[in-house]
């Protein structure tokens, strides 16, 4: 074994440069997304970056499906791109309080391809049309909100009761 | 594998093998008393100046050594090196790879090492054969590969940019071979800078996902799972392992196209002496192959020795040359009766059978004999055995050969002699010459440059044989 093996290298001066090239290939992409955004919307989803100029931070907001406890509601969403996007995922939060099986108090969210089975492919949109199908189909074995997974397979009015409840509308900033 | 936290721990992080780095933080410190900062009130004993020298090394302490994706050329023997105390089959496999792959290269084991040293070694083989024409080829062939990706409704605004990357580094090497580059060092950079490599892999991910699902029948009785869901968490995720049937398709749909060959060395715990290639595309017409090595969960990349030398038999021939016979062989081991007559016999070390094309003084014993009778054709001793010395040998109907003339010094009565069946090799090599604690001891695991079977150097006037340092690489 040779104990300078690490040495030989110079990682700082790579990290650098990766850096570098990380952030430009983070803005490409992004601007892409956007531009895909704009062009083809999807129906019930929308997405776009804060006003502050920061590509990284974007605010979305998805429309609960039809036939679902969530029809009829506006839910918004924060999206936090790390700056080895899309090689790791985005940070996504609900901002609107949601009562959901896979989703805690704070907004957190409970999905594979957010978390290790997260693919380069997926987008925004791609993200939030998962989100929404999450809606109508929450993943009961792996609840954040026990509670809410209990509801939703014994009392479904009860469930959308709650969910009425926990709703609140956020102001338009 | 650790999915989120990449390591330089290049064996997994549940492998069996050793790993030294958390030894090495230590080492420099043998008189700490502890290990492990997991005794707090053991601490409270420690004297000021040792509580900074824990505080120091706490410090510095770094679990997860971060290698580069790609390490630069080295030496083989540090792999052997790091099995030394492991496992005698893994030791001894190891120690041969070393000698028939002198040289890696370390993939850095944060999950997309498979991906990584394909992707990498398709590079690397396309620029070692500095064809400007056959680089043209291949970036037109890669880009056709688009097409998979439409037909699985990928839209091209997200593929893109992984497509980009591909072709970028293609250029990059069409540039390099253009302007006489000779090293591939722009390529080991490329590949450590996170965002092409990410890119590049990720393409890679995308057409091998593409053509799983393209071929289905292909893969299908293979996967635990539908096909979609097999690519969407096996194939497609970022920093997840590639598995045999991953690295199947990816070698069928991306790689197999550009001619070239891949061939995998497993190196695990089976019988045997060496790792076991496997070879994973059908032909390989030009001749360049991708040699990866394989231990349980990662990939690193091997070269062979120059295939232009002669890398037959690995043979130590100062075993050969030993005088004492009796006792340096284990007799059990050999493919007859090795009593000390027949080890007398004139010549017998000479037979041209034996397979040794090699120079061999002559044992001391040895006369200019005419041709020695026990080299007779090996069909007449196979049909003398069951005659049990009765019938003399002329009388055996079968027998081509007349017998030879008797030499006036007359040796043992030829019925001393054991039956030997086939006309291989008369005398075998003891199977201990191979064994690594042997030849650890001898310079012979250091060759000559390389390649361990250059003979080259037999007229070179300036020959000068590298000295075996034992800590070297």
């Amino acid at each position: 074994m040779d104990y300078n093996m690490e040495d030989t290298q110079n990682p700082v001066e790579a990290q650098k440069v990766a850096q570098r090239n990380d952030t430009q290939s983070v803005t490409k992409r992004l601007q892409a997304e956007l531009m895909q955004l704009m062009l083809s919307p999807s129906p019930g989803i929308s997405a776009f970056p804060d006003a502050d100029g920061n590509l990284l931070a974007w605010t979305a907001t998805i429309t609960g499906p039809t036939e679902t406890p969530y029809e009829g509601l506006t839910l918004k969403l924060s999206f936090k791109f790390p700056n080895d996007y899309p090689y790791s995922p985005p940070t996504v939060l609900f901002k609107t309080p949601i009562y959901h099986p896979n989703v805690d108090f704070s907004g957190r969210i409970c999905l594979d391809i957010l978390k290790d089975k997260w693919s380069a492919v997926y987008n925004v949109s791609s993200v939030l049309l998962s989100l929404q199908s999450l809606l109508g189909e929450p993943n009961n074995a792996s609840p954040l909100n026990a509670q809410a997974a209990e509801l939703w397979d014994s009392n479904q009015e009860e469930f959308k009761r709650h969910v009425l409840a926990r709703h609140q509308d956020l102001d338009d900033e | 594998m650790s999915l989120s936290k990449p390591t330089w721990n290049h064996f997994g992080s549940h492998h069996p093998f050793p790993d030294k780095q958390n030894f090495d933080l230590y080492r420099d410190v043998p008189s700490f008393p502890f290990s492990l900062p997991a005794f707090p009130f053991a601490m409270n004993a420690l004297s000021a100046d040792e509580m900074e020298r824990f505080q120091r090394l706490s410090n510095t302490y770094q679990p997860e050594v971060q290698g580069p994706a790609v390490s630069t050329k080295q030496a083989s023997h540090s792999i052997a090196l790091d099995y030394s105390n492991a496992d005698p089959t893994l030791a001894a496999k190891t120690n041969a790879l070393a000698l028939s792959h002198p040289e890696c290269r370390i993939m850095r084991g944060d999950g997309n090492c498979g991906w990584r040293a394909v992707a990498f070694g398709y590079f690397e083989t396309l620029f070692a054969l500095r064809d400007p024409l056959r680089i043209q080829t291949e970036t037109a062939r890669i880009k056709s590969l688009n097409a998979l990706l439409d037909q699985i409704g990928l839209a091209d605004h997200i593929y893109e940019i992984f497509v980009d990357a591909t072709e970028d580094i293609l250029k990059r090497i069409l540039d390099a071979i253009q302007s006489g580059v000779q090293d591939e060092s722009f390529l080991v950079d490329a590949f450590n800078e996170g965002y092409s490599s990410d890119a590049v892999i990720t393409h890679f991910r995308l057409l091998t996902s593409a053509w799983i699902k393209l071929n289905p029948g292909r893969y299908i009785p293979f996967l635990p799972m539908p096909v979609d869901q097999y690519c969407s968490t096996r194939i497609d995720p970022v920093k997840t392992e590639i598995d045999e049937v991953g690295l199947q398709a990816l070698i069928h749909g991306v790689i197999e196209g550009s001619g070239f060959g891949v061939e995998i060395l497993y190196l695990d715990r089976s019988e045997g002496d060496a790792v076991t290639p496997h070879q994973l595309t059908t032909s390989c017409p030009n001749g360049a192959t991708l040699r990866l090595l394989y231990r349980p969960g990662h990939y690193d990349i091997l070269y062979q020795a120059d295939s232009n030398l002669n890398v037959a038999p690995i043979v130590n021939l100062q075993y050969g040359l030993s005088s004492d016979y009796t006792s340096s062989w284990d007799s059990a081991t050999l493919g007859f009766d090795m009593n000390s007559s027949l080890m007398a016999i004139p010549n017998l070390m000479q037979d041209s059978s034996f397979g040794m094309g090699a120079p061999m003084s002559p044992m001391p014993s040895v006369s200019p004999a005419p041709p020695s009778p026990f080299r007779m054709s090996p069909q007449q001793e196979m049909y003398q055995s069951p005659m049990q010395s009765h019938a003399p040998i002329s009388s055996l109907p079968v027998s081509p050969h007349p017998p030879p003339p008797a030499p006036s010094s007359a040796p043992p009565p030829m019925t001393s002699l054991p039956s030997r069946t086939s006309d291989g090799p008369q005398i075998r090599l003891n199977p201990l010459v191979m064994k690594p604690n042997l030849s650890r001891s001898l310079p012979v695991t250091t060759p000559f440059k390389n390649s361990p079977y250059n003979q080259a150097h037999f007229q070179n006037s300036d020959f000068e044989p590298i000295h075996w340092e034992p800590h070297g690489r």
